[in-house]
């Protein structure tokens, strides 16, 4: 943790190093090799992970790389799943990273990285046993947060990246020690092996093992209290790198979840899944409260990566509470929501993601009181960005509202006869996923409307220019993803039936959910057809559309007439509505929960108490978790840092004094 | 059921209909019954206002002869103007009568509007509203009572 404590120190100071010494020619030559190379290995991971989805398991065990153990690798349908997805995610960062890094002259550091980082993410859900997966874990771990680091000559990004650097290596701690407990009580390294003594541990090692997990895992995805990297790293790390953590890296924290506490430890008691539908609705209200109030677009993203993954944790927790109460057709359903909500956040958060970087590739903006007018300067982007903010918001149409459809149709209707627990718990995660889904909507209008729409606010948004081609490719292919999610997730249906089947202590071998043509769901008269929505809207639009024109033949010409301004001569900028104006009715309502500090200062003029010179008002958000919890903690640490420093104050003989001493208590206690 | 029987009790509490005046001109949307007025305070003393509210108010009740005060001359048929024009107020003046669609009224409320009345010779003045757009309308007074306003406003509406 110490080295990782200082990392951003260490590097030099001096803004982007080699930024001159390369040839305009010689870094497009660097860029193109690194996405493609970041591509490529996405594509290999998309064709692996399918294959792994469909085949039977394979092993692939490399012995002499790793001392004593060696690597081992597994490809099942579960891990296969994920690795897939994030191949997917990265095919499309790394196209668009070939623009990003040309147009935000990347330094030949974070270019070389970024591939390695991708291979990492892939290695962690192939991983097949506890060596091979920490080892995966860590390697990820260290490539991101080389990533976020890249601009390492702004104080904000080395900051980030000290808070990412402890948060990711406490997580890893706690997995760490869960893992070891856990291969210590299965008697083996490989996860094969562990599973097929998971009988035999002892409740005592499993709930250690399950708290421990939770909790690094947790944090890896996100999930409160342990959310606080992401508002700060997302933001400041380059945003393709925001989409490969945003997307595809908190999903590693899920894969966790679901392979060592359901996979292979479950069926776990009542209070397991209980445990994780708590985490999952309190971080899927907080994530997306701050994020309707965030001003900063890709801090407004991050918290609604927290959202998220509360969604999906909470859609987990249900499939294992109603799995372990014997309802295992309802918990096929509140899985196979899980895995959808786990793609289609991967697809719309790729693409929101790698939207905000071309706005502030263009624009060199995030705050989205600045921004404003883009869809005059930036179409593509500006229809990405709505395609994505779609998708967000869990509407019809979106990319998010089969998977949350999936979810609430599976809270609805679990079967709660005769247990309050049931009973109470079904209902307030319904109430919390309406509430979350509603936010939601608010938040994501808000980060379109306000950012995209309507007039520019500064200069600088008004000089934005339409993003490079490669940019452009690499979002489409998110785009049609996204698409794909929401009109058709037919296609889907067969890898997801596939690993639902390995999964049965989460109702897997259960009939789940059909999602064909229609979704129909099993013993309940719920179905749905998203592509019939889709092409029902379609046809309402282009009839609207028929009719206007052909009644426009009968009307007399059109006349423009001066826009209405009040009685003001022209409207302008700053009359419209801003991030902070649009969430403040929110901001009141969560009061509470958000304690914004507010400021408002009027200045009189000298002459007149009556007379108003100046009016201020500063308004701050800050996380409040954060303040009440990590301040203290962070003041603690620092307290008893200054206390411990004290024995090393850089006396040689000191030193050798201490060293002496330790080897006189050795030689005691081994006497 | 007492608050039915009372309301058919009392009855309508607002000042008699009287006979309705003779149009002067034809309603701007060619129907009677329905004309929708945007407010331009030119730069009156607030007495008109007064007026005004007392004659939208529940008990001269305007509103039964299809008169109505809208938020925004988008949705209007019509102007309703009060006081002199102020050198301020003559732009957003000429603004707001160009954001009302055609055909459409002027009315001038007050001896303000109509002629200069008490202001005249201020220092920031223009002149009468019928100096800076074209008058339809005319409500002399000063202020004009409530009963005046509606009378006018019923050569319009035609009820």
């Amino acid at each position: 943790m110490n080295t990782a404590q200082t990392a951003p120190y260490d590097s030099p100071s001096v803004p982007a190093p080699d930024q001159g010494l390369r040839s305009p020619r010689r870094a497009q030559a660097q860029a193109f090799v690194s996405g493609g190379l970041t591509a490529a290995i996405g594509a290999v991971g998309l064709v692996l992970g399918l294959s792994a989805i469909f085949a039977q398991p394979r092993q692939l065990v490399i012995s002499w790389l790793l001392p004593l153990v060696g690597v081992r690798f597994e490809f099942g349908p579960l891990g296969g799943f994920f690795v897939a997805a994030t191949g997917a995610v990265s095919i499309a960062v790394g196209i668009y990273a070939i623009g990003y890094a040309q147009r935000e002259h990347w330094a030949r550091f974070p270019l070389f990285i970024l591939p390695l980082f991708v291979a990492a993410m892939l290695l962690v859900p192939a991983a097949g046993s506890v060596t091979s997966f920490l080892l995966a874990w860590e390697l990820m771990a260290a490539a991101s947060l080389a990533l976020v680091l890249s601009e390492h000559h702004r104080a904000a990004v080395r900051s980030a990246g000290a808070f990412y650097a402890v948060m990711t290596q406490l997580g890893f701690a706690a997995i760490l020690l869960a893992l070891v407990v856990l291969s210590a009580a299965g008697g083996g390294d490989s996860f094969a092996t562990i599973a097929a003594h998971a009988g035999g541990i002892s409740s005592g090692t499993r709930t250690a093992v399950f708290l421990l997990t939770v909790m690094g895992f947790g944090s890896k995805a996100g999930l409160l209290p342990l959310h606080a990297w992401l508002p700060r790293a997302h933001p400041e790390a380059p945003s393709p790198v925001s989409a490969l953590m945003s997307a595809a890296m908190v999903n590693m924290g899920i894969y966790g979840i679901i392979r060592i506490d359901l996979q292979i430890l479950g069926p776990g008691p009542h209070w397991w899944g209980l445990t994780l539908m708590i985490f999952g609705a309190v971080s899927a209200v907080f994530g997306v409260l701050q994020a309707s109030v965030a001003t900063d677009l890709k801090r407004l993203l991050a918290y609604s990566t927290t959202e998220n993954m509360g969604l999906v944790t909470l859609a987990l927790g249900t499939a294992s509470m109603l799995s372990s109460y014997g309802a295992p057709q309802v918990a096929a359903m509140a899985m196979t929501a899980a895995l959808l909500l786990i793609l289609s956040h991967a697809s719309f958060k790729t693409l929101a993601f790698l939207a905000a970087g071309s706005v502030l590739a263009a624009t060199g903006l995030r705050d989205l009181d600045k921004l404003g007018g883009l869809a005059r300067r930036m179409p593509a982007t500006t229809t990405m960005f709505g395609i994505a903010a779609l998708g967000a918001s869990g509407l019809p149409l979106g990319a998010g509202f089969v998977g949350e459809w999936l979810l609430l149709q599976s809270l609805i209707h679990s079967p709660h006869a005769n247990n309050t627990l049931l009973a109470l718990a079904m209902p307030l995660s319904v109430g919390a996923v309406a509430l979350t889904t509603g936010l939601g909507i608010a938040a994501m209008v808000k980060a379109f409307g306000v950012g995209f729409l309507a007039r520019p606010r500064s200069a600088a948004a008004e000089a934005a220019r339409e993003a490079p081609a490669s940019m452009l490719t690499g979002m489409g292919l998110a785009a049609v993803a996204c698409t794909v999610f929401a009109v058709a997730p037919i296609l889907v249906g067969p890898a997801l039936k596939h690993v639902l089947t390995a999964l049965p202590t989460v109702g897997g071998q259960a009939a789940g959910p059909a999602l064909g043509a229609y979704l129909r769901l099993p013993g309940i008269a719920g179905s749905m057809s998203p592509g019939l929505i889709a092409l029902s809207l379609l046809v309402a639009v282009l009839l609207v559309l028929a009719l206007a024109r052909w009644g426009a033949r009968h009307r007399p010409a059109a006349v423009s007439a001066p826009v209405w301004a009040c009685g003001a001569d022209s409207i302008n900028a700053k009359m419209q509505y801003t991030a902070t104006s649009f969430a403040e009715p929110l901001q009141r309502v969560f009061d509470n929960i958000l304690q914004p500090e507010t400021d408002v200062e009027v200045t009189h003029f000298a002459e007149s108490q009556y007379l108003v010179e100046k009016v201020t008002f500063r308004t701050q958000m800050a996380d409040p978790v954060e303040q009440r919890l990590y301040t203290p903690v962070v003041r603690a640490v620092t307290t008893w840092s200054q206390w411990v420093r004290r024995a090393h104050p850089g006396s040689v003989h000191l030193y050798l004094a201490y060293g002496a001493i330790g080897l006189l208590i050795v030689l005691v206690v081994v006497r | 059921m007492t608050w039915i029987g009372k309301i058919a009790r009392v009855g309508r509490i607002v000042e008699t209909a009287e006979a309705a005046p003779a149009s002067t001109i034809t309603p701007p949307t060619g129907v009677s019954g329905s004309l929708q007025l945007r407010h331009v305070d030119c730069g009156s003393c607030n007495g008109c206002e007064l007026e005004i509210s007392g004659a939208f108010s529940s008990v001269y009740d305007a509103e039964r002869f299809g008169a109505r005060v809208v938020a925004s001359p988008r949705h209007a048929d019509g102007l309703i103007t009060t006081g002199v024009v102020t050198r301020n107020m003559r732009q957003p003046l000429l603004n707001t009568l160009k954001s009302v669609p055609e055909p459409r009224v002027v009315i001038a409320v007050g001896d303000c509007a109509i002629n200069g009345g008490a202001f005249t010779s201020g220092y920031g003045v223009i002149g009468p509203v019928t100096d800076v757009i074209p008058v339809d309308v005319q409500v002399p007074g000063c202020p004009p009572t409530p009963a005046q306003i509606i009378a006018a406003l019923r050569t319009v509406t035609g009820r």
